[in-house]
């Protein structure tokens, strides 16, 4: 995937035959991969995998959870897609970009195979099999109990997080948003839909019960009312 | 007299043809009533059921998109770092 790749409490080429099985499917950079071919078709009716499918409609729910912040099309043309079963219907001049949760299902589908505790992380984006300590951006760390941990930005690839409202490339406060979830899907989609809100985006992880912690332009963090209850150090008892 | 019984007896049995013919009518559209619904093919004979994903599933992915994870402080050195890729 272009990313590093950290394996512990499982076995890395069984995690890398995971990785490998959704590379092969949505990569945007092998011209034989599915969702290429998906994307030259000029049909408007397309039959694809199961694996495609299950991405596409945990896309499009995503599109909707986050109003259209996280959108497949990155256009804001979503609702255009329509999918019954393993049929794909969108206007044909429509592409579509999975990247958005692909990575985040990857690396959730390749947790599933730990059988011990540990985690996977792939680009730093994890799931956790058991309580993982995590080092942050910015000078931190934490412990991630259960689920995933995901941080969005433009730290490392510049403005590649685009604003589906605009087009253009998001011209968010934050550098680097880390955020954690049930799933490392969930933590990655927080993460990258808390960014695009900008100063809004603190509260409305808040609102659904998200830890996020938020790294502005010029390095200050920003820990959302979540995020510092967790992380709390409770006293000991004497 | 024998006129009007031979009438009234016609009339009757006019009256008995038509119960009989009408009752044939009647069992005659139940059963190809019953045999339509049960084998005709644009009669579903289950409840149908909607082509996309099992409820299920779609109640978890929601879920899990919706829900936040679990986090504490941490209490060793990391292993392992979150960052942007």
């Amino acid at each position: 995937m272009g990313c590093d790749v950290a394996v512990a409490g499982g076995d890395p080429d069984v995690v890398a035959d995971v990785l490998e099985r959704w590379e092969s499917v949505f990569s945007l950079f092998r011209p034989e991969s599915e969702l290429c071919r998906v994307n030259r078709a000029e049909a408007q009716v397309a039959a694809v995998s199961p694996l495609f499918a299950r991405a596409l409609g945990v896309a499009l729910d995503v599109a909707a959870e986050t109003a259209g912040l996280v959108d497949p099309t990155l256009c804001g043309r979503w609702r255009e897609i329509a999918l019954a079963g393993r049929l794909l219907s969108r206007p044909p001049s429509l592409a579509l970009d999975l990247n958005g949760v692909v990575k985040a299902l990857a690396v959730d589908d390749a947790a599933g195979t730990l059988d011990a505790p540990g985690f996977v992380s792939v680009g730093g984006d994890l799931a956790v099999h058991g309580p993982v300590d995590v080092a942050l951006p910015a000078d931190g760390t934490v412990r991630v109990v259960s689920g995933g941990l995901a941080t969005s930005g433009t730290a490392s690839r510049g403005e590649h997080l685009v604003d589906a409202a605009t087009g253009q490339p998001s011209e968010s406060p934050w550098e680097q948003v880390t955020a954690s979830g049930a799933s490392c899907l969930a933590a990655d989609v927080a993460a990258k839909a808390s960014f695009l809100l900008g100063t809004r985006g603190p509260e409305w992880l808040d609102e659904r019960g998200i830890a996020g912690r938020f790294v502005a332009r010029d390095g200050m963090v920003v820990e959302n009312d979540t995020w510092a209850r967790s992380t709390r150090e409770v006293p000991a008892c004497t | 007299m024998a006129t009007d019984s031979r009438i009234e007896r016609a009339r009757q049995r006019a009256r008995t043809a038509k119960t009989a013919i009408g009752a044939l009518a009647l069992l005659v559209f139940g059963v190809a009533f019953v045999g339509a619904k049960a084998h005709a093919p644009g009669h579903a004979k289950g409840k149908a059921k909607p082509l996309g994903a099992p409820r299920s599933f779609e109640r978890a992915v929601h879920r899990s998109v919706v829900q936040g994870g679990q986090i504490a402080p941490a209490v060793q050195p990391p292993p392992v770092a979150s960052s942007t890729s």
